[in-house]
């Protein structure tokens, strides 16, 4: 039966994880993140999971990798500077084709930043923080509504490609309340069989070792291709966006999360007064929904990017277009309202339908 | 004719050469550590989590699962392993430098812990692999390459002591610094490693032996002057003891 809850998007998060069948969160407390250890801990041992706290985000991702190393599908969420931290794990788990489900409850950089919520982490999320051709899959969702549409998405990802799955979320949206509905609990995780590959001791299969340092250069090499392959096929098979009002558009916002969210009422308040204005929403920000934006029509005169950070997505949008219609960006960050108001992406989606 | 292999069984691996220099401590820890888990039965489902450095490669030579877990981490990966795969044992191999220096962090906490896995540091008082540098356990007066005229403990501070670090923590049910330098010592290192398992299997808490070794390589030396310098320098620093063994206890019960 489904069910609707009033709650933050980052315990709709906790709510979406456990009700998909994830039975360990690894975490370690920091702002905006932490609701979601603090719903997990209460939550989890009702369903016979656990909420585990390590004594840093290190410990917990490398935790997290132990326990993916079983074949089973573990979760941590995070903010900002633990993150970074995470990074060197990340790019392990990358490398030993390892899955898990992780949260960025995104907040301003750089360095240690501050609490407040951003989208400063988006080069950290689809270039990743650790060495080597890796790549994490990225999902982003604009509300709690989608954070609980994408996690049987984001856990079919991870399973089926052996790959980490980050869900970024800007701390503003996390710390939202507002009502979700869930559907019937239903474990996806056991959709999937990890035992031919899961490290579950020699009993019932020949000896299994994760390398990541000690490799032989050829077996680098392979690796490497294999994991070349792997993220080729992603990118052609998984991007995901929303689009509204783009045939006959004669300015394109692009957006996601939050301020992709504002776009609905942007295009529809620009459309009634016969404006021709409409927006694409990336869902997956990596892969980057390239696709999205090769069939843009000739109508198209501008696109303008609105982020809450300096200019990272807009790099990616530029790449999409390849030059074709020149790309503006509006951003903000910091301060005690720290993203762009409708008022503010009104005013510049209207410069560039009048031309200036 | 009895060969090796029908007296060590499966685990250990005789398949190819070990890449431990001649005359490394590593290659009777990793053997004493197979014929553990040989003599418990418990190899189909052990799983080990090694360090970076020389003491990574230990896996290479045994018959187990296992995972190279990122540098310094391996207690934590090993403790992210047994969530997930409580019935099954799992052990942590890292050498002075990953459990000392970089992974300092990982070891104490998971000690404090108190969960039951076991972890094995082997000490030679040098970055073997990177070449000779340095390491938290290096002994005053000890010439690295970045020691060069011998650690001086006003200037680098003095060797760790990590057992001695543990010793309050009430989650450490077996705590011991054996070493590898003479049959009497390697016949009670053995007996260590074997109580660092049979306390996990018990489930009792958290097991940590640190076996000093001695590395030729990184000390400029011929095999047994490494052996007699460990035996004399590095021991007389770090003392072998058995700190706790909660397995007493719960014999007696």
């Amino acid at each position: 039966m489904k069910e609707t809850l009033f709650l933050k998007n980052t315990e709709a998060f906790a709510e979406s994880m456990i009700r998909c069948g994830i039975r360990c969160h690894f975490a370690y407390p920091i702002t905006p993140a932490t609701d979601v250890m603090k719903y997990t801990s209460r939550m989890l041992p009702e369903v016979g999971g656990r909420m585990v706290q390590m004594e840093s985000e290190l410990a917990v991702s490398n935790a997290l990798a132990g326990y993916a190393c079983a074949g089973k599908l573990g979760a941590t969420s995070s903010s900002g500077p633990g993150m970074t931290l995470m990074q060197e794990a990340i790019g392990f788990m990358a490398a030993g084709e390892l899955p898990c489900i992780m949260l960025d409850a995104m907040r301003v950089g750089p360095g240690d930043g501050d609490i407040i919520g951003a989208q400063s982490t988006y080069f950290q999320a689809t270039r990743g923080g650790g060495h080597g051709d890796y790549r994490v899959i990225v999902l982003a969702p604009s509300c709690g509504q989608e954070i609980a549409e994408l996690m049987p998405q984001g856990i079919k990802l991870a399973l089926t490609y052996r790959n980490p799955v980050l869900f970024v979320v800007d701390g503003v949206t996390c710390q939202m309340t507002e009502t979700t509905t869930f559907d019937e609990p239903y474990d996806y995780t056991a959709d999937f069989d990890t035992s031919d590959w899961a490290y579950t001791g020699t009993a019932d299969h020949p000896k299994r070792f994760l390398l990541t340092g000690s490799y032989t250069h050829e077996q680098g090499y392979e690796m490497n291709e294999r994991m070349r392959r792997k993220y080729a096929e992603i990118a052609e098979k998984e991007q995901m966006w929303e689009q509204e009002e783009v045939d006959d558009a004669e300015v394109l916002v692009v957006a996601f999360g939050i301020h992709g969210r504002m776009c609905k009422d942007l295009v529809e308040s620009f459309r009634a007064q016969g404006k021709r204005v409409g927006f694409i929403r990336p869902i997956t920000l990596w892969p980057f929904p390239n696709k999205a934006f090769e069939n843009i029509p000739a109508s198209v005169k501008s696109i303008l990017v609105v982020e809450m950070n300096h200019g990272q997505m807009v790099d990616d949008v530029r790449l999409a277009v390849n030059g074709r219609v020149p790309v503006h960006f509006l951003g903000k960050t910091g301060g005690d309202i720290p993203m762009c108001t409708l008022a503010d992406m009104t005013r510049e989606a209207s410069k560039l339908l009048e031309g200036e | 004719m009895q060969t090796l292999a029908d007296y060590y069984g499966k685990t250990l691996k005789f398949d190819k050469l070990t890449s431990y220099c001649p005359g490394c401590g590593h290659g009777i820890v990793t053997r004493l550590v197979a014929e553990t888990i040989e003599s418990m039965g418990i190899r189909e489902k052990t799983m080990s989590v090694v360090g970076i450095g020389c003491g990574g490669f230990s896996h290479h030579y045994l018959e187990v699962d296992a995972i190279e877990a990122i540098h310094g981490r391996a207690p934590a990966t090993a403790i992210g392993y047994k969530i997930a795969m409580p019935d099954h044992v799992v052990f942590t191999y890292q050498g002075d430098g990953d459990t000392s220096a970089i992974g300092l962090h990982e070891i104490m906490h998971a000690a404090n812990r108190g969960m039951p896995i076991t972890c094995i540091m082997v000490n030679n008082s040098v970055f073997g692999m990177t070449g000779g540098q340095m390491s938290p356990t290096t002994i005053p007066g000890q010439v690295t390459t970045t020691t060069t005229k011998g650690r001086d403990v006003h200037i680098h501070g003095y060797p760790l002591l990590v057992p001695e670090m543990m010793r309050a923590m009430k989650g450490v049910a077996y705590l011991a610094r054996e070493t590898v330098v003479d049959v009497k010592s390697i016949n009670r290192a053995a007996k260590s490693i074997r109580n660092a398992f049979e306390c996990q299997v018990k489930g009792l808490g958290f097991a940590f032996v640190e076996v000093i070794s001695p590395c030729p390589t990184g000390l400029h030396l011929s095999v047994p002057d490494a052996y007699a310098y460990a035996a004399k320098e590095t021991l007389s620093y770090f003392k072998p003891q058995v700190f706790k063994n909660e397995l007493e206890k719960s014999d007696e019960v």
